[in-house]
């Protein structure tokens, strides 16, 4: 084992360890109080990851305006970004690529370095994929479709782990956000980036000259993921798989999780309320079929080629209800998905890798985009 | 050992190149930047691993507070200005001071249910703090200082993209000596230019950079008459890169957003503006003076620039219409023009400066024309960094190319010029005023000749990044004087009013950055000199001359 190896595996024994030793006096605490706790969510996630979220939750109370509006200059200004690079860091490099001048539709591309090519030397950004089957995943960050960029250094990181984990080629889309752009801006440009990914001639996997595509995306990435998956089936493109990460689904009606955790693990109903409000169009509800595409206003899927699907569901994330809904929906549309139900996950688990169900995540994710070869 | 990326650590040591034992006074120490979260660095943020525990405290008093009164506190939040988003800490206390909150709280004590004893409740699963510092081998970590390579780039025809191989190839074959294959691509490049759009994108760019090749190769890398064109033919392409596009705009107005902070409370102010032009930076400043609460100091100007031929004395003529200027709105105003044909032959006594006045020097593209070819102690930049030094100025404003065109190999420099000038290339497309474009275009082009085609002291486009920057300045006993969301604010708003869709600035550590789709092309910051601290220069430059 390498030296990094053996602090890993290190910190993941202990994370166990002590994990183990808090969970008695947690379901003591949990039972007892109803209100606001604070207590709760520090003892299910690492300090730093507290920290990180805790910010955002901050950040991002600050942003939202109880009038709808966003104030959009601060949370730009706030956002931390990094830039591509297209030399190989930790064998991985990354260029943007302007798909769409109307829209100004950016994608960051993620491809492994092969070695091959010298550092720093002739810059080949769009070299055809030698493998024989290369997964190519086209992201889609969260945020609840206000917050984030395909540059944020969360999600740039996040690809990056991706890219290395996958064998792949990650191609993270700067879709529109609300609430200046509602729907359907967000699956529009993840339609454009799909058409795009899928005509790329260096993108195509040699063994069939076709473009191996897989969908993912956490929070409101998931749920673009879906909204893609479905205009790719009634157009003929072909999706080999959707990812979809607590992925961000509602509906009018609150649910018991929704009760339950309402503002226990950084999340409060009242804030998920003000994102669809910003998303959708003005005048509709949670039942709008964006939001909830299983419910009175949705269609099954019934007889159709749909993706197969693998869904995290973090055990403390507040629309739980809501994602085993979406996970059911599929089910009784006879259409093929897997569940990964993490317990003591909250939002957010997989920003950081500091964490056991990280690294599950990330095996199956690898193990969901390599099963087609 | 370990580098840190730049972009997340102010002034970090540059890596093994380093050849000084003694560590320099203001990049963290070793021990310090140990003790930096890697996650969340990874993230963005610097918290030291050390201080977590005290900011997540603080955090916690934020939100309870918030919960209490959510409407006053978020609008008071969302109006008050932010800085430094990346420092953590220090944000976190600046809210609770905004506030009116005790950033301190006492402790609660509670019965630690896996020991039984009274322990300090704050709760959090001990994890991270109680793991060994283990070697954070992320892969962010492992950015160094001098590699990054920032592209955005657009969809090409396939002839275009073979231009782009034929150049870097092109490049590849001047970087090694053999000059017969790189002339015979370029007569093939010449031909492909007459079979691809020309007008814009990549065609228009590579156009330039096939001229600059065949300089280099032809004329040899004496540079000549390159930057020459006489200062008054300097002064019109200036002025016209200034109206078609925003970068100097930008510049300007954040500079001057930072002067005027700088210069709150102060009667006597002095401003030394290391590139007069013709003086488009100051009616704002001078306006913006005139109107401060508390009304305007005595401003004096002093406009460095090179001399003019055939005795006009063209910066007195900016010193008198600034003077008008100053006049129409009742702000005693001086103006002194210094003449030099080159910044290091300016020295500090010409400036006058009095010891009561508080200073503010300004610098818009002029620091990179210093770096000079060799890496010797007493190169111009320090020797002038230490003038600088030496006048206290309140506030030295700086704006750069955010661009790494001062590697010493070629073929490197080549590269990320390529990218650079194409990015910028295609944001002047933006601009459809004539002959503003044409000229900028222009301007822009003696840029790009003289990156490719120029060495040693005739190379004066020796751009570096603001990671490098900073380092350098920190070396040289300045601090950074962050500038915050309202100068942020300010510059996006001017944008949208003077600007196509596309541009964007970004808030990095501190210091504001102007783009193109995401690629940072500009970057200003502000420096205050630190006070007695010894002034270290860094370490000798590793750049050789090619």
């Amino acid at each position: 084992m390498s030296c990094c190896e053996l602090g890993l595996f290190f910190k993941r024994f202990c994370f166990k360890l002590l994990r183990f030793a808090f969970k008695s006096s947690k379901k003591g605490e949990m039972a007892a109080s109803n209100e606001i706790n604070l207590n709760d969510c520090k003892m299910v996630v690492p300090l730093n990851t507290w920290v990180l979220i805790s910010n955002f939750k901050l950040a991002y109370n600050i942003l939202r305006r109880p009038d709808g509006t966003f104030n959009r200059h601060l949370a730009e200004f706030l956002d931390r970004r990094v830039p591509a690079n297209a030399n190989p860091v930790g064998g991985v490099f990354s260029f943007d690529f302007l798909i769409d001048r109307g829209t100004g539709l950016l994608s960051r591309v993620y491809r492994p370095a092969t070695g091959e090519e010298p550092q720093l030397n002739i810059v080949d950004l769009e070299k055809p994929v030698t493998a024989d089957v290369v997964p190519v995943i086209i992201f889609f960050h969260g945020g609840s479709f206000a917050h984030s960029s395909a540059n944020s250094a969360i999600y740039d990181h996040l690809c990056r782990i991706l890219v290395g984990n996958c064998k792949a080629v990650v191609v993270s889309v700067n879709y529109r956000r609300a609430p200046e752009n509602r729907y359907p801006c967000a699956y529009d440009d993840g339609w454009t980036a799909l058409k795009w990914v899928n005509s790329r001639s260096w993108l195509k996997s040699r063994k069939d000259s076709k473009v191996h595509i897989y969908l993912a995306g956490d929070s409101s990435g998931g749920n673009i993921v879906h909204h893609v998956a479905l205009r790719a089936v009634e157009s003929g493109i072909d999706v080999l798989g959707n990812i979809l990460l607590n992925p961000m689904f509602g509906g009018q009606e609150r649910t018991e999780s929704e009760k339950r955790l309402d503002g226990k693990y950084f999340v409060t109903l009242r804030d998920r309320d003000w994102y669809w409000r910003a998303f959708l169009p003005e005048g509709t509800d949670r039942d709008h079929p964006a939001c909830n595409p299983f419910g009175p206003n949705g269609r099954s899927l019934e007889g159709i080629k749909f993706p197969k699907s693998l869904v995290v569901v973090a055990g403390l994330d507040l629309i739980q209800d809501w994602q085993l809904a979406y996970v059911e929906g599929l089910k009784k549309a006879g259409q093929e998905v897997k569940l990964l139900y993490l317990e003591q996950a909250t939002i957010g688990f997989y920003l950081l890798p500091n964490n056991d169900h990280f690294h599950v995540v990330m095996d199956e994710i690898s193990k969901f985009v390599s099963s087609d070869c | 050992m370990v580098l840190y990326d730049s972009s997340t650590l102010a002034g970090s040591i540059s890596g093994s190149s380093s050849s000084s034992s003694k560590p320099p006074p203001f990049p963290l120490q070793r021990e310090q930047q140990q003790d930096i979260d890697g996650h969340l660095a990874g993230a963005g943020y610097k918290v030291r691993s050390s201080e977590l525990r005290k900011v997540a405290q603080r955090l916690e008093r934020l939100e309870t507070a918030m919960v209490n009164s959510p409407a006053d506190l978020s609008q008071l939040a969302s109006d008050t200005i932010h800085y430094n988003p990346s420092d953590l800490a220090s944000w976190v206390d600046s809210l609770l001071s905004e506030f009116a909150l005790n950033p301190t709280c006492p402790y609660e004590f509670v019965t630690d249910p896996v020991t039984n004893r009274t322990v300090v409740n704050d709760s959090w699963t001990t994890t991270a703090t109680n793991m060994p510092l283990v070697h954070q081998d992320v892969s962010y970590e492992e950015q160094s200082l001098n590699n990054k390579l920032p592209i955005v780039t657009a969809m090409e025809e396939d002839s275009g993209i073979r231009l782009v191989h034929m150049l870097m190839t092109c490049a590849e074959c001047v970087q090694c000596g053999d000059f017969t294959l790189a002339t015979s691509f370029l007569e093939d490049m010449q031909g492909l230019l007459t079979q691809i759009n020309t007008v814009c994108g990549i065609g228009k760019v590579a156009g330039h950079f096939i001229d600059a090749l065949s300089r280099r190769i032809f004329q040899g890398i004496g540079g000549g008459s390159i930057d020459g064109g006489s200062a008054f033919e300097n002064e019109i392409l200036y002025h016209h890169f200034y109206e078609a596009c925003p970068y100097l705009k930008f510049a300007h107005f954040t500079a001057n957003q930072a002067i005027l902070e700088a210069f709150v409370g102060h009667e006597c102010v002095h401003v030394v503006d290391f590139n007069l032009m013709h003086g488009l930076q100051w009616p704002a400043l001078i306006q913006a003076l005139a109107l401060r609460p508390g009304g305007p100091p005595l401003l004096r100007l002093t406009g460095i620039g090179p001399p003019s031929p055939d005795g006009r004395d063209s910066l007195r003529e900016i010193g008198l219409r600034l003077a008008e200027l100053a006049r129409s709105v009742n702000v005693r105003f001086a103006f002194r023009g210094v003449a030099a044909s080159r910044l290091e032959d300016v020295k500090p006594w010409m400036l006058q400066v009095n010891p009561k006045e508080s200073v503010a020097v300004n610098s818009i593209m002029q620091l990179h024309r210093l770096l000079g070819s060799g890496p010797n102690r007493n190169s111009p930049i320090e020797t002038v960094l230490s003038w600088i030094r030496s006048l206290n100025p309140k506030i030295m404003t700086v704006v750069e190319q955010e661009a790494n065109h001062n590697q010493p190999g070629f073929l490197d420099r080549f590269t990320e010029a390529l990218h650079y000038y194409s990015t910028m290339f295609d944001s002047l497309e933006a601009c459809s005023v004539q002959p503003d474009k044409a000229l900028a275009e222009i301007y822009i082009q003696r840029e790009i000749t003289n990156v490719v085609s120029c060495e040693g002291s005739a190379r004066v486009e020796r751009h570096e990044p603001l990671a490098k920057w900073r380092t350098r300045l920190s070396g040289a006993g300045f601090r950074p004087l962050h500038l915050g969301s309202n100068a942020y604010k300010q510059a996006s708003m001017l944008l949208t009013l003077f600007s196509a869709e596309g541009y964007s600035v970004e808030e990095n550590d501190g210091c504001l950055t102007l783009g193109w789709h995401n690629r940072p092309l500009i970057a200003a910051s502000a420096w205050q000199a630190v006070p007695d601290a010894p002034a270290e220069f860094p370490a000798p430059d590793t750049h050789r001359p090619s």
